[in-house]
């Protein structure tokens, strides 16, 4: 690995730190992840086969950050470290939000507008080659600060979603991202996971806050009952039977104006069809693209 | 291939692709000695003892993954044959192929799935071979884990018939002198929709 300079530490993830490096043949700035194969009865992380191979097939995307290239090395016990090669991205969602919060402004309407579409998109290509993110939120949404392109990174726990298996884990997601029916147990989801973090995202540019900060798996869920109403067999057909389902306290839904103010009505519209309970009526992120909200979004240049 | 929940369908198609694999395997023994070919990482010292059948039950048995998962193994053993003209599938390697692409893809499929150690074990090797084997497979695919449902159902329903029309697959030696993917590509025209723009991104 001596074809790079590592410059800084800019992450750190589960199996490895992520460094801003500089290819030193073409002075090219790169993002390097260093995976070490610390456990030896594990062998390669599982989240970087997947994230390779996944991106093998998704790094086209605009919208999807680009995997420039896989590398293996040795580490100064001789055990065996892969390197993944990304472009570098100055700046992550989570960041930028926060730069916001700090100085107190509120993120342009029209930067929140064009973020969402590009993460639409985004999102749109990975479900249209059968893979799932299944950890969407803004610390794992890159970005360039300058020309505001969103790119959606870490894909460690995707999974494609087209062939049978056994089951699927309900361990994904970050909480205050996580669908419901995730938090409820199902273990047979889709697409919809994806797009109920997509909603979250959303309320969180226009708030600067995040929309359920829950510190529990029954919190998260009492949060967005609180906002949505505590649901039943009549809106969301099928929820008494998941396995987490108990009794729950009896809320009323909010308009989600209260939660999310400074949003059009376009933009609450889609947002509620975001966040539907009921997952098969959840829009999907291509209808999402073409909502009336994105109508003047210049939908050529992203 | 919902039928793959069937035991019985599984007991079949473990045999027919031990099967199809042997002979894969000893036709390319004989056709080694024909030509000079790279010893891999997979060639082991001496032929293994046990048959590809009894190593195929023993990994159906004790790795307990996704029936999907010896559908997609085979499509990596194909893909590796494919990328990797020069390491064609014999008797010395084929066991620890096996062992390696069951582990991988059970590992990219399946969200519960046992570690390399355990792998190791039920394939009888340390367990330092098995996660060098699992480094060189990645490589020698590319990484190209991923199986479309096209690419799945494709090679689903050619196994199928295969294994309808004769209990034994028949491939006269001329063809099987090749390796799978010559031998696949001869009889399926399957549209690997991945294969064309990924060609031009990436050079794992
Ligand atoms: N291409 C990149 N350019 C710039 N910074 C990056 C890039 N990729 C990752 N980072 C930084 O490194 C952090 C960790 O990266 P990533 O999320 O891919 O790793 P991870 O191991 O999954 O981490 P975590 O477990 O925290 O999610 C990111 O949040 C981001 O700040
Ligand atoms: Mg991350």
């Amino acid at each position: 690995m001596d074809a790079f300079e590592k410059l800084e530490k800019v992450g750190e993830g589960t199996y490895g730190k992520v460094y801003r490096a500089r290819e030193k043949a073409t002075g090219k700035i790169v993002a390097l992840k260093k995976t070490r194969l610390h456990e030896d009865d594990e062998g390669v992380p599982p989240t970087t086969l997947r994230e390779v191979s996944i991106l093998r097939m998704l790094s086209r995307d605009p919208h999807v950050v680009r995997l420039l290239d896989v590398k293996q090395g040795q580490n100064k016990e001789g055990k065996t470290v892969l390197y993944l090669v990304f472009e570098y991205m100055d700046t992550d969602l989570k960041k930028f939000i926060r730069s916001f919060r700090q100085t107190g402004e509120i993120i342009p309407a029209k930067t929140v507008k064009s973020l969402m579409y590009q993460l639409c998109k985004g999102v749109a290509f990975c479900h249209g080659h059968g893979i799932l993110h299944r950890d969407l939120k803004p610390h794992n949404l890159l970005m360039d600060r300058k020309t505001s392109m969103l790119k959606i990174a870490d894909l460690g726990l995707a999974r494609a979603f087209t062939l049978p298996i056994k089951k699927y884990t309900h361990e994904i997601l970050t909480l205050w991202y996580r669908a419901p029916e995730v938090l409820l147990g199902s273990t047979h989801y889709s697409t919809a996971v994806d797009m109920w973090s997509v909603g979250c995202i959303f309320a969180e540019l226009v708030t600067k806050q995040a929309l359920f900060p829950g510190d529990s798996e029954l919190q998260q869920l009492l949060h967005i009952f609180r906002l949505l109403g505590t649901p039943n067999e009549e809106i969301w057909p099928g929820v008494s039977a998941l396995v987490n389902w108990h009794e729950y306290p009896q809320w009323n839904p909010q308009s989600l104006s209260s939660a999310v103010p400074n949003l059009d009505e376009n933009g609450l519209d889609l947002l509620s069809q975001m966040l539907q309970y009921e997952p098969s009526k959840r829009i999907s992120a291509k209808k999402a693209m073409e909502h009336p909200y994105f109508d003047d979004v210049d939908k050529n240049r992203l | 291939m919902a039928e793959l929940e069937n035991p019985n369908v599984m007991t079949n198609l473990i045999t027919f692709l031990s099967s199809l694999l042997q002979r894969v395997a000893e036709s390319n023994d004989i056709n080694c000695r024909l030509q000079p070919q790279k010893i891999s990482a997979f060639h082991g010292l001496a032929r293994p003892s046990i048959s590809i059948q009894n190593y195929l039950e023993r990994i159906f048995k004790y790795a307990n993954c996704s029936p999907s998962c010896f559908i997609v193994a085979y499509v990596y053993l194909d893909r590796f044959a494919q990328r990797q003209p020069s390491l064609p599938i014999n008797s010395f390697n084929v066991h620890r192929l096996l062992i390696t692409s069951v582990m991988v893809a059970a590992k990219f499929m399946d969200d519960m799935y046992y570690n390399n150690a355990y792998y190791a074990k039920v394939g009888g090797i340390s367990t330092t071979e098995m996660n060098f084997l699992e480094v060189d497979f990645l490589f020698g695919l590319g990484f190209r884990l991923n199986v479309t449902p096209n690419t799945f159902h494709t090679y689903c329903s050619y196994l199928q018939r295969e294994m309808m029309l004769q209990p034994q697959p028949s491939l006269n030696i001329a063809e099987s002198s090749l390796n799978i993917g010559r031998f696949l590509k001869l009889h399926l025209c399957f549209n690997e929709d991945e294969t064309s723009h990924q060609q031009q991104q990436l050079a794992v």
